[in-house]
């Protein structure tokens, strides 16, 4: 087991073990469920009541997971870099789509300049203007 | 929200607010919010009303008028325009000008490989961390995000001869995501 780091949108960088073959990178199931929320069961990938079947025999390597090849199934985008010591895994398009295009304001938590965090929803029932800006 | 890299740098603009913003002050250095708002470049505004719909899809809104003479944005029309919400939740007439972004696939991975490089130039691995920079503008070329935001994380300046070589695309290419709160912006 080799000592790698898992990015996604919504946390820091995450320490985990994995298994490097080559230009895959496979992590045990556990870790797949922890990270992702999706657990391989005989009947396909699933997380909660929804299941998407599997049909590459590749996926799963003597109870490992192969990280391109499961996002290759739910259609999420990935980048592996073995060599580098960095997976991370993205959120479909059709994912982040849905709230826009629904109007609906999608809730999130980020880091304040003065310390702690803040979640938007905790605003509650105000008028509310985001303003994205950067010193670039 | 800002789409610094640092606390320290976002502060260092905040700190020179006079006087100083009182409302919640985030930092947004993996772009969740570009993903989630589909928000293609800054100053961008979103309006959000009591039930958590978006009343106002990002448009971009200078604060004040300092870069009019390359927006060619008044400020003072998002201004009007916000207060009157506020005040009566009265919307804007559509200007025809409004550009709604969604996030395609390309860009989705575009923001993934542009994390992986902004994760390994801060852990000092430029050589490695270029490979992903160079593949996320290659994947979102006219996202300034991504593009002009990473120029600092690249060892580069972001008002230098490579955003203006960008600049010169994205106009070309009739700026795209460049949808402006002011009717009477030129496009």
């Amino acid at each position: 087991m080799t000592d790698l780091i898992y990015l996604d949108a919504e946390h820091g960088p995450r320490p985990i073990s994995a298994t490097i073959d080559g230009p895959r990178v496979l992590l045990d199931a556990a870790s797949v469920t922890e990270l992702t929320g999706w657990t391989l069961k005989p009947e396909g990938l699933c997380q909660d009541d929804v299941c998407v079947p599997v049909r590459d025999p590749q996926l799963a390597v003597d109870g490992a997971i192969d990280v391109a090849r499961f996002a290759v199934a739910l259609n999420r985008p990935a980048v592996v870099d073995a060599s580098a010591g960095v997976v991370a895994l993205g959120e479909r398009s059709a994912e982040r789509r849905g709230p826009i295009e629904s109007g609906l304001a999608p809730d999130f938590t980020l880091p304040q300049l003065d310390g702690g965090s803040f979640t938007f929803s905790s605003i509650g029932r105000r008028k509310k203007l985001l303003l994205a800006w950067s010193s670039w | 929200m800002s789409f610094d890299d640092s606390i320290a740098t976002a502060t260092e603009w905040f700190d020179a607010s006079d006087p100083r913003p009182t409302f919640p002050m985030l930092l947004d250095r993996e772009l969740l919010l570009a993903e989630l708002y589909g928000i293609y470049n800054v100053p961008s505004v979103v309006w959000i009303d009591e039930d958590d719909r978006i009343a106002r899809p990002p448009v971009i809104a200078p604060g004040d008028d300092m870069f009019r003479d390359f927006t060619s944005i008044d400020s003072s029309v998002h201004h009007t325009q916000l207060r009157d919400w506020v005040k009566t939740g009265a919307l804007p007439a559509p200007t025809g000008r409004e550009q709604i972004m969604l996030p395609t696939d390309d860009e989705q991975l575009a923001r993934l490989e542009r994390r992986v490089g902004a994760f390994l130039a801060r852990d000092g691995r430029p050589v490695e961390a270029e490979r992903h920079f160079e593949r996320a503008v290659q994947l979102a070329p006219m996202d300034w995000t991504i593009r002009r935001g990473s120029l600092p994380l690249r060892g580069d300046d972001p008002f230098g001869e490579k955003f203006f070589a960008f600049m010169g695309e994205w106009a070309e290419a009739g700026q795209p995501g460049y949808g402006s709160a002011d009717p009477n912006a030129p496009r």
